[in-house]
């Protein structure tokens, strides 16, 4: 597959606040790409370097295989970008804030599509000086998706808006990824969204690109930690607790949280089984995005 | 290069049709010259006609236009570094470069306007309340009336060269702030401040602001029954105005280049 975006070395320096250091990724066409990492990670930082709207200390951007400095009139039509509490002119409506940015595109575009792609068609008479936060970042998706682009830069594109919206807005990428194989890179601080939305995930911590990893991978079953649905909870785990090869186990309501010491899931349900519990079922944890993470930051 | 720059000049009238704030400076502009009549009056002879044109125009343009242009001009791209929209702005198919020289423009077009008004408003006033027969001198034509409207558009043109130079000065400081109310605020305090140091430093000469109200000079000594005197004074102004511009613009492609627009 063809490479999206390239960067190397990427630097960005604020008088002796380095925000970025020494970035260096691939991002496939058609990958969709999240951004993790706390505030002041570089996440932002990252994403307005590629968009070229921040120029790198040092290092060089390279978008579908040309320097973003250098061949920015060939490169900004084909991406789209949301930057962080997107802002138009408020005192003409959002379709005339639409309409001025795609002459600016020098292409023929109907405005209209884009708003109604993100729900705004309703109000594309209204001036944007009325619009709520939700709405204008609404809004900063349609003109990011103006142009049919074929790279998306996000920056938290879910950032105000209520959790409906959200649904829509993550469903709307995620269509866009797998039926127009349009890249997306974007950064949030919601490790759901990320779960649910990125083929890869990127952790970055002061600036510093600590893990790239398929999302995949990351969510795969943790085969050392189940649940077990039990009729006693109490005795299981006192019981459990006896044995070596058992590091953790708690009792809740109708289960045990049971954390396995050198020993397999088969081992254990023949245990429970040889000593005549009732179990009605064994749940193997699945990882999350946030055992990453904390484990990646701790490291 | 020139498409694109056509493009955004035509956005940036389009977005100045819909604010407010745009027509306030050729109202107000021609208010000044209506309410001018009070201190000049107009009688019904072609002199004070002339005299009166003369000094609304220079009057207004210098003093209240040249503060209006400053003003509009430094808000142009402030505002929008403010609010953010250069962001959403700077991610188009524009170079900055481009987009900075449709913002002059838009400066310019504004100061094209300032001087129609005036002018349309004082040649209006003069015609309404007095009679434009050319200027006399014991009771021969000196220069008739068409000559006369002929100097005045010299002046004219000639006139928007230091305030097209007064564009540029106030989008470079708009380059470089942050905020619209940080770019007037320097750009109206540093004029001042240049313009009370250019004589004791003796840097008067080479500053275009010193020739602002030059321009008007030929017509006023014409309504006057003088010689309209257009050298060395209109040569300078055209120098050091060009070269003024030359270099803000210069400068405010380079600060808007090299400007990170995440802050």
């Amino acid at each position: 597959m063809p490479v999206c975006i390239q960067t190397a070395n990427l630097t960005k320096c604020y008088g002796s606040v380095v925000a970025v250091s020494g970035l260096s990724l691939d991002i496939q066409m058609g990958e969709v790409v999240g951004l993790l990492g706390a505030n002041g990670a570089g996440k932002s930082t990252t994403l307005y370097m590629l968009a070229g709207l921040a120029p790198p200390t040092s290092g060089t951007v390279s978008l579908f295989g040309k320097d973003i400095c250098r061949n920015f009139l060939q490169i900004a039509p084909r991406m789209g970008v949301l930057t962080e509490r997107p802002s138009f002119f408020d005192y003409l409506t959002a379709r005339r804030n639409l309409m001025v940015l795609a002459d600016l595109a020098g292409k023929e575009i109907t405005v209209d599509r884009a708003l109604d792609r993100v729900g705004l068609l309703q109000a594309a008479g209204r001036r944007v000086g009325t619009f709520s936060l939700g709405m204008r970042q609404r809004l900063g998706l349609a003109q990011a998706l103006l142009t049919e682009p074929e790279l998306l830069l996000l920056d938290e594109p879910t950032s105000g808006l209520d959790p409906e919206s959200t649904q829509d807005i993550l469903a709307l990428l995620r269509r866009l990824s797998n039926e127009a194989n349009v890249t997306i890179v974007f950064s949030s601080h919601m490790l759901h969204e990320v779960e649910n939305l990125a083929d890869r995930v990127a952790i970055l911590n002061k600036g510093r690109l600590l893990a790239i990893e398929p999302t995949e991978k990351l969510l795969s079953w943790d085969l050392s930690r189940v649940e077990l649905l039990v009729d006693a909870p109490d005795t299981v785990a006192k019981r459990l607790l006896e044995q070596t090869w058992i590091t953790e186990a708690t009792a809740l309501s109708g289960r045990v949280e049971v954390v396995l010491n050198d020993a397999t899931v088969h081992q254990l349900a023949g245990f429970l089984l040889g000593s005549g519990f009732v179990v009605s079922g064994i749940i193997p944890r699945r990882r999350t995005l946030q055992d990453y993470f904390i484990k990646v930051l701790n490291s | 290069m020139i498409r694109r720059i056509w493009v955004a000049y035509r956005l940036e009238l389009s977005k100045a049709l819909r604010m407010k704030l745009a027509y306030a400076g050729p109202i107000l502009a021609l208010l000044i010259v209506v309410s001018m009549t009070q201190v000049h009056p107009v009688f019904q002879d072609s002199r004070t006609g002339y005299s009166f044109i003369a000094d609304a125009t220079a009057v207004t343009l210098n003093l209240f236009g040249l503060l209006v242009v400053l003003m509009y001009s430094a808000m142009l791209l402030a505002s929008e570094f403010n609010s953010g929209v250069i962001r959403t702005i700077a991610v188009r198919p524009i170079l900055r470069r481009e987009y900075v020289i449709a913002k002059m423009l838009h400066g310019m077009t504004y100061a094209v306007l300032l001087t129609a008004v005036v002018g349309g408003g004082s040649w209006g006033v003069a015609l309404a309340s007095g009679s434009l027969t050319g200027v006399t001198f014991g009771g021969e034509l000196i220069y008739a009336n068409s000559e006369m409207a002929y100097t005045y558009l010299l002046g004219a043109a000639m006139g928007l060269l230091p305030q097209f130079a007064a564009v540029a000065y106030a989008v470079m400081i708009s380059t470089l702030s942050r905020s619209p109310g940080s770019a007037i605020g320097v750009t109206v305090a540093l004029w001042f401040v240049v313009d009370l140091v250019k004589y004791p430093l003796r840097i008067a000469p080479f500053l275009f602001s010193t020739y602002i109200e030059y321009p008007w000079q030929p017509f006023l000594d014409r309504a006057d029954g003088l010689e309209a005197r257009w050298f060395p004074q209109g040569y300078y102004c055209i120098g050091t105005s060009v070269a003024a511009f030359i270099l803000f613009t210069a400068v405010a492609v380079i600060v808007m280049n090299r400007r990170n627009l995440q802050r």
